[in-house]
Order: C-alpha cells, then sequence, then structure tokens
C-alpha cells in the first residue's frame, strides 16, 4: 500500500502542478487587468517612528483593529474587531476593563480651533459603544458611550455618565456626574438611576469575559482553526428540531465548546 | 592597466559604500534601544504628570507584553467560529473579505455583506435574509435579552437594504425594508414589513415601525406613508444591490493564491515548506 500511496501523492503534485501552470497561463491572459494576492500588510500595532503602542498583555486587540503611534491600553481591555485608535499628535491612554467595540474611532489628528491639543484618556471599565467616534476626549471611570455617538474636543464625562446613541457631543462640554446626555446637539435628557450605573460596570466586566473568548479565538493558528472546521463538519447539528425530535444526544468534542463565560454571563436588560 | 584601476576604484566603492550602509544600520539601531532605554526611564513622569489621578494607577502598570504579536501575515479572518458556532454563509452570497463574521451568523442565499461590516453574533444570533444586503461598515450586534418581548436576536428578514455605516443591535426587521445609512437600532426594535427609514435616523430601544410608512430622525419619528410605487421599488432595490454584488463576488478566485507568496516568504525565512 505505500507504493499506492505514494502513486496517490506523485499524482496530486501533477495534478496541483498542472492547476499553478493553468493560473499563470489565466494570469497572462488577464494582462493589465491581473490582480496578485499579496499578503495582508495590515499591522493591528503599528509604531510612527518613537511613538509605540503600550498594549497590555491581558487585553483584547482584534487583529482588524488599528492601533497607530502612542496608545496605552490596561489590562482585560478590549479593542474590538475594526477600531482605529490613532495616536499620532498625542497620546490615547485607555484604562483597565474598558472596551472600545466594533468599528469606533479614537483619534488626537488636529489641532484645536482654540490651539489646544488634547491627549484622549479613556479611564477603566468604560464601555464605548460601536462605531463611536471621539476626538480629543477625556471619559472618566465606569462610563457609558453608546454606539454611534459623535463626542469632539474637548468633552469631559464625568464618571457614571452616559452618552446615548447617536448624540453628537460638541466641543469641550462638560457631562456630569450620573447624567444622560443625548440627541444633536447633545442636551441633558435626564438622570441615571442606580441601577443603570450598576448595570455599566456589570456590562463592562461581561465584556471582558466575551473579549477573553475573542482573544482565544483569534490567537488560534492555522493548524487549530483548519482542525476546527474539520469538527465542525463532522459533529453538524442539523437543528434544535431535527435533534430533539428524534432524541438522540450528539457528543461534541471538547474543542468545540465554548468558555463558559460565553454562554452563562448574561448582560442585565438596559 | 587603466582596467584595472577602475576596477579597483569601483572595489572601492562598494566597500564604502556597504561599510557606510552597515554603519547606518548599526547606528540606527543603537539610537533605536538608546531611545527604548531612554523611554523606559522617562515614561512614568510625563504620563503622571499629564494625566488625571484615577488613570495614573493604570498608566504605571502598562507595560507591552513581549510576546504581544504585532503583525501576523494572516491578517483578521473572515469566520471567526466561537465554541460551536460557526458562522454560515450560503454560496452564492457575497461576504466581501474586510467582513468579520464572528459566532452564530447566518447568511442567506443572495444575500451580501459589504466591505468593512462586522457581524457580532457572539451573544445572540444574526441572520441576513434572501437577496438582502447589508452596505459598508455597519456593525451588526445582539444582546443578550431585549427589554421588550421580542426575541434578542438580530433578524433580517428577506429583501432588505440596510444603507452604509447602519447599526443595528437585536432588532428584527422584516421584509422588504429600506433602512438608511448611518442609522442606528436599538435594543428590541421592531421595522414592519415594507417601511423607509431616512438616513441618520436612531430608532430608541423598542420602537417599532409600522408597515408601508416613512420614519427619520433622531429619534425616528412618523414623515408620511409610502405611496404604492414606492413601496415596489423596495424589493427592487434589494435585487438591484444584489446584481451588484454578482460583479463583486465574481472578481474573486474561490481560493485565494495567497498560499503562493507564502511560500516564496517562508523561503526567503528559510522555514521548510
Amino acid at each position: 500500500m505505500g507504493t499506492l500511496g505514494r502513486a496517490f501523492y506523485a499524482v496530486g503534485f501533477w495534478i496541483r502542478e498542472t492547476g499553478q501552470a493553468l493560473d499563470r497561463l489565466g494570469s497572462r491572459l488577464q494582462g493589465n487587468y491581473l490582480f496578485q494576492e499579496q499578503l495582508s500588510r495590515h499591522r493591528p500595532l503599528m509604531n510612527l517612528f518613537d511613538k509605540a503602542p503600550s498594549v497590555h498583555k491581558d487585553a483584547f486587540v482584534a487583529p482588524s483593529a488599528s492601533l497607530l503611534g502612542d496608545v496605552h491600553v490596561g489590562p482585560s481591555s478590549s479593542i474590538w474587531y475594526g477600531c482605529v485608535l490613532r495616536g499620532d499628535v498625542n497620546s490615547i491612554v485607555i484604562g483597565s476593563g474598558t472596551n472600545i467595540q466594533d468599528n469606533s474611532l479614537v483619534h488626537v489628528a488636529k489641532s484645536n480651533l482654540s490651539g489646544k491639543v488634547l491627549p484622549t484618556t479613556i479611564g477603566d471599565n468604560v464601555t464605548v459603544g460601536h462605531s463611536a467616534v471621539l476626538q480629543g476626549c477625556t471619559v472618566e471611570d465606569e462610563a457609558f458611550i453608546g454606539m454611534g455617538a459623535t463626542l469632539l474636543d474637548g468633552v469631559y464625562v464625568e464618571k457614571h455618565a452616559m452618552v446615548a446613541a447617536g448624540a453628537l457631543v460638541r466641543q469641550n462640554t462638560r457631562i456630569p456626574y450620573g447624567e444622560v446626555w443625548g440627541g444633536n446637539p447633545a442636551r441633558f435628557l435626564r438622570k441615571l438611576t442606580e441601577d443603570e450605573m450598576t448595570f455599566f460596570s456589570q456590562s463592562a466586566l461581561n465584556y471582558s469575559n466575551l473579549a477573553q473568548a475573542h482573544a482565544a479565538e483569534n490567537a488560534k493558528g492555522l493548524e487549530e482553526s483548519e482542525f476546527v472546521k474539520v469538527l465542525h463538519k463532522k459533529f453538524a447539528r442539523r437543528g434544535e428540531e431535527y435533534e430533539s425530535a428524534l432524541g438522540g444526544v450528539h457528543e461534541t468534542p471538547a474543542e468545540l465548546n465554548a468558555q463558559d463565560n460565553v454562554l452563562l454571563d448574561k448582560v442585565p436588560k438596559a | 592597466m587603466f582596467v584595472l584601476f577602475s576596477r579597483k576604484l569601483k572595489d572601492f566603492f562598494t566597500l564604502s559604500l556597504s561599510l557606510m550602509a552597515n554603519l547606518a544600520r548599526f547606528s540606527k539601531r543603537a539610537l533605536r534601544s538608546a531611545h527604548a532605554l531612554a523611554r523606559q526611564h522617562v515614561q512614568a513622569q510625563p504620563v503622571l504628570t499629564a494625566q488625571r489621578s484615577f488613570a495614573t494607577e493604570a498608566a504605571k502598570s502598562i507595560a507591552p507584553a513581549a510576546d504581544r504579536v504585532k503583525w501576523d501575515y494572516r491578517g483578521q479572518r473572515k469566520i471567526i467560529p466561537l465554541g460551536q458556532w460557526l458562522p454560515k454563509v450560503a454560496v452564492d452570497a457575497y461576504v466581501a473579505p474586510n467582513v468579520v463574521l464572528a459566532g452564530q451568523v447566518t447568511v442567506w442565499d443572495g444575500a451580501s455583506v459589504w466591505p468593512g461590516s462586522v457581524l457580532r453574533g457572539d451573544l445572540n444570533k444574526i441572520s441576513i435574509g434572501f437577496c438582502s444586503n447589508v452596505q459598508e461598515r455597519s456593525v451588526l450586534h445582539a444582546a443578550w435579552s431585549s427589554p421588550t418581548g421580542l426575541p434578542a436576536d438580530t433578524s433580517i428578514e428577506r429583501y432588505v437594504t440596510i444603507g452604509a455605516y447602519s447599526l443595528l443591535r437585536s432588532c428584527t426587521i422584516e421584509p422588504e425594508c429600506i433602512i438608511g445609512q448611518h442609522s442606528i437600532l436599538m435594543e428590541g426594535s421592531l421595522v414592519e414589513t415594507q417601511s423607509i427609514l431616512e438616513a441618520g435616523s436612531v430608532v430608541p430601544p423598542g420602537r417599532r415601525i409600522p408597515s408601508g410608512e416613512l420614519w427619520a430622525g433622531n429619534p425616528a419619528r412618523f414623515v408620511r406613508t409610502l405611496t404604492h410605487e414606492e413601496i415596489l421599488e423596495i424589493p427592487k432595490l434589494a435585487v438591484a444591490i444584489h446584481d451588484l454584488s454578482r460583479d463583486h463576488y465574481s472578481e474573486f478566485l474561490p481560493y485565494s493564491t495567497v498560499y503562493l507568496e507564502v511560500e516564496k516568504f517562508k523561503k526567503s525565512l528559510g522555514i521548510s515548506v
């Protein structure tokens, strides 16, 4: 059987070589409109000469995020997919347990109209929602920036304050302790209750746990992720109805079990 | 004689060039290490003085990890399985390579997810229905539970157009809707069938957009009802975007040829292929 296996191996090689030659032929035919794939040159952590991001090893930085320049990220924080944290002109400091959710933008790029260039500081346990834009602002601990919010230069968000979703907070606005501001331009909406304030810390904690699951998954090498794909194919379930109707129980391998904190953690209602 | 002299000159030049290059490299390296040393000593002070007191503890304890991955040649994977949940993409759905699908995401037939979007089904399910499209840079997320009684998963039914840069969180969108660009739909909101949300609208948690109406604003308010012609246009828009996504889809080969680059890369590093 050794010779048969080797024969298959050689034939496989011939077919692949033929395929590569055909690929080169097709590329020649495409001529000017050919696209040659390059390795991904995207750098999650990029330094600008001497300004390098320093990220704590417990923090989760999604591979598609971009941390450029002088960015400091504390322990248990998470920077989710597609974020851009641009610390080129000044520094960005992000505390511990903070999460900057997907597609957000934190930067200090332009110089202010009043001439001041402010570093951006985000405290501990802050939740910055999806697609938020924070420019030159300071956010204290345990605050909550809703998704899609835009915070312009010099904004100061105090502890336990909340910026509602879609808000546009004008320059140099100060959002006091325990208040909800929203709208365009941002106005005082109402005061927060005690439950809601504790909810912020809880949600930041939940996000840290979620980030650990994503960090583990994104850190997998090629062999591991391919193995997981094979396992998924083998243990593909046809849906909950099929299984419960048959009454059968499928054994799922350990690799396919999510971490406990992803399944058991519940985010309380807003 | 002259030839010998010129050859000696050439050798001299190449030698001096290489010497200068080495010198430049060494000096750069020395400069960089000196910089790093200087920065380590000086780093604590300016950070302390510049920040508020609450952030100093964090700033002092942040140290870059030696094993932090700075660059991975694979970039960001498109499909991120979390435990048992594997995002499923239909065979003829176009999902741009820039997109991140994580957790329980199902993209049904004819749907398209355009570049820059993030579909994060880690807390709950996300499903994109037949011939729907999620345009550029949108973020779809699902919370664990929603304040209303509606299911907390984000489900987008057939023929829905979700405009660019919109944020959807735990909402239900019934068939044949148009969600304008940069709109924000919060937990538990329901957009009923054949309605249009203008660009930039913010739908507060638990809000219902009735069928056949046009809503806009932050927070979303009723503008007018839709005429019959406009209602007929809605699925036509979805189908038009589906046709456009066919063009985009055909630009990509079924398998990428990056492996050739990787093999070249590994060979140049001396790693056995």
